[in-house]
């Protein structure tokens, strides 16, 4: 193990590792404080670049841009009053306000330290946890998996904005695209319409760029008199970050800092739910838990750290996610799955035991991503305040056509910017129509595996009850079902109906039986554990009354 | 029916779509002695696809409709979505002129014609649309293609 992580140091830190990091990072702070550019956007306009580079090289690179960009995404929350990105919309709620009042650069100092604190907390548990999570992930057969992929889709569908339904049809139709071509098992050609160009399917990287940087982009270009005025009118003043008062104020707030790394590190391990929905839920707790809610929103030191922890603490549970089970923990997961891909290495819950240096590497250059973003911010907020004074339109344009260069350079052949276009169209077309992208990208990424898993489960038993009486299988078939309902759950709720009260209760009930048939005197004990608070919870909500959340 | 339900003509164009895929499967190559066939799976999608999409159907024919499908006159929904539009139809022209003009100099075209299209178009305006257009166009593809030695596509013209 100490020998893997030597030659993983070694392999980090070498000049040219450490000179594309640093980029990463750079340009992470800038895209992430661009409104409308996202995090995912980013990223994947940087793949391109790592397809030359060792995955060693490329992943320190993504990782680079993916920290940099939690954090980036502050500046135009605290100095414009627009998230640059969707994890820092509850960071405006506070920071604007604080930078209004006359104190911008505590405001920045705030989000720069939580973030920082909040990333090396989840990289801390990320050490510990993700191999421990993949020993867990070597008791999955087929059946499982297969249901964790499955569960993966409903999740994705349920957190994501709008309507569940239209996020499910979302999911499958990202299995369908994944379907067209030849099948990994057979190689025969599956729902190409006798277009030869289709034969070999559709490659993820153009699928994947069209969907969120080349639809996302039109979208943010739709308003003609926004595009064309830049983001800042005037010229800013040069901001001086509040270090020192920054630092206390979030060793003040410890509690806020560990509650909400909590719950961003949660999020970030759940499939497919990202720093957009931790950002917010890490707010709204801290808020509910405060003892002065009423002055959230006017610019408290709680809501910035709360806000920027818990996006940074996101990362670290979304490569938990990534590097235990293979399954993307969030949009930018999904992206670093396809990048391993295309250096033939597949992560599954082998992954850190076949491959240990680049899992150790990807660890440490998470540590070393956090320490960058911290040296670099200053600078960065610079460069931000010189990009905000060009329009929209001028670095849209430009970023399209990257889009195109960045696409070719995959397998050097033009189908493959035309599927880029294809599929900028559909997204437009589906965000415009309230149908969200990331349970259709995650179905373009999952679907091969889930078809491969189907099949070694045919192959291996004509029993089709094993998808739902193995204990894995059943833990995530629950865990599906609930996600499913959670949207319905939340809508019974607000509407004071009593049935939504034991909602959590049947939940957990319902988790403890596959516990229970893992075996084991731990998972039994656990399992009662959560069967004993199951019917405590049922008893306390009969009692309570109503009360809306 | 002189109102038109977004999501009901949406869900009937997807019902469709799967319909067309689902018959696509029946022409899949069937491969001896596999244990699950080609055709499965995308069969097992589409099926899913399908009951998902009754639900949507279902949900949009009783639930009162927020957005209603109204005569617009063509140039009001010209205006709305002009500048996506215009970057659609652009990039479309780029991919067609590329066989001619190769990468740098349909990039080239591409990025300031439709800055051009999009922004303003006074003497100034247009030196920073072209400064950007060559320096950034060429400044990429110079990095790919001696950076990191990507041969870029050439045009049979240029």
């Amino acid at each position: 193990m100490f020998e893997n992580i030597y030659t993983a140091f070694g392999n980090v830190f070498t000049l040219y590792t450490l000179m594309l990091m640093a980029i990463g990072v750079l340009c992470g702070l800038v895209a992430g404080s661009i409104p409308g550019f996202t995090i995912t956007m980013a990223v994947v306009l940087t793949l391109p670049f790592t397809f030359g580079m060792s995955p060693i090289e490329g992943l320190s690179t993504m990782l680079g841009v993916y920290v940099g960009g939690l954090t980036g995404g502050m500046f135009s929350s605290a100095i414009i009053g627009i998230p640059g990105t969707p994890s820092a919309i509850s960071t405006t709620f506070d920071s604007f306000p604080m930078a209004r009042k006359g104190r911008p650069g505590l405001a920045l100092g705030l989000g720069l330290w939580a973030s920082f604190i909040g990333g090396i907390l989840s990289a801390i548990v990320l050490v510990f946890l993700a191999p421990t999570l993949a020993k867990i992930g070597l008791e999955f057969g087929p059946w499982d998996y297969f249901m964790l992929v499955c569960f993966a889709l409903t999740i994705a569908a349920s957190l994501s904005e709008g309507d569940l339904i239209k996020g499910l049809i979302s999911g499958v139709f990202g299995l369908v695209i994944a379907a067209v071509g030849e099948d990994a098992i057979n190689g025969a050609e599956r729902l190409t319409f006798g277009i030869e160009n289709l034969g070999s399917g559709f490659d993820f990287l153009p699928v994947l760029i069209g969907l969120f940087a080349f639809s996302q982009l039109l979208t943010d270009m739709s308003d003609s008199e926004a595009a064309k005025k830049p983001m800042t009118s005037k010229a800013q003043k040069v901001i001086r970050m509040e270090h020192i008062e920054s630092i206390r104020l979030c060793f003040k707030h410890w509690g806020t800092m560990i509650r909400s790394s909590s719950i961003g590190l949660f999020i970030g391990l759940l499939p497919a739910a990202g720093s957009s929905i931790s950002n917010i839920l890490a707010y709204d707790q801290e808020k509910k838990a405060s003892k002065h809610p009423e002055k959230f929103g006017t610019g408290v030191p709680e809501g910035i750290i709360a806000s920027e922890a818990s996006n940074n603490a996101t990362a670290g549970g979304a490569l938990i996610t990534m590097m235990a089970l293979g399954i993307p923990g969030d949009a930018v997961t999904a992206v670093m799955l396809g990048a391993l891909t295309i250096h033939n290495i597949a992560p599954s819950p082998t992954f850190i035991s076949t491959q240990p240096t680049l899992a150790y590497a990807i660890m440490i250059a998470y540590f070393l991503a956090n320490f960058m973003t911290l040296f670099f911010t200053s600078a960065s907020l610079r460069l931000f305040l010189l990009v905000t004074r060009i329009p929209l339109y001028i670095l849209g344009v430009v970023i399209l056509l990257y889009c195109a260069i960045g696409v070719f350079t995959l397998n050097n052949s033009t189908s493959d910017i035309w599927t880029l276009l294809i599929f900028g169209v559909l997204g437009f077309i589906m965000v415009r129509n309230g149908f969200p992208l990331t349970p259709m990208v995650l179905g373009v990424v999952l679907g091969p595996l889930a078809e491969i898993n189907l099949s070694r489960a045919i192959a291996t038993s004509d029993d089709l009850t094993l998808f739902f009486t193995r204990p894995w299988a059943l833990f995530f078939f629950v865990m599906a079902v609930f996600s499913v309902f959670f949207p319905v759950y939340q809508a019974a709720r607000n509407a004071q109906k009593r049935w939504a009260t034991y909602y959590a209760a049947a939940f957990i009930a319902c988790l403890a039986v596959p516990i229970i048939l893992m075996g084991g005197w731990f998972r039994t004990g656990l399992g009662i554990a959560f069967l004993v608070m199951a019917v405590l919870m049922f008893v306390k909500r009969s009692r309570a009354p109503i009360t809306t959340a | 029916m002189k109102r038109l339900n977004r999501d009901t003509v949406t869900a009937v164009l997807l019902l469709l779509f799967c319909g067309l895929l689902f018959q696509q499967t029946f022409f899949v190559r069937k491969v001896p002695f596999s244990i699950m066939g080609s055709e499965v799976w995308p069969r097992v999608v589409l099926s899913a696809l399908f009951i998902l999409l009754l639900i949507y159907l279902f949900k949009s024919l009783i639930t009162p409709p927020k957005d209603i499908i109204e005569k617009r006159p063509l140039k009001v929904w010209l205006d709305m979505y002009r500048n996506p539009l215009l970057c659609f139809g652009m990039f479309f022209l780029f991919l067609i002129s590329l066989p001619y003009f190769g990468m740098l100099i349909s990039g080239i075209l591409f990025v300031f014609i439709t800055q051009t299209l999009i922004g303003s178009r006074d003497k100034r305006s247009l030196i920073l649309h072209a400064i950007v257009s060559v320096g950034a166009v060429g400044g990429m593809w110079a990095i790919f293609r001696f950076g990191l030695g990507v041969v870029m596509p050439a045009g049979s013209l240029f």
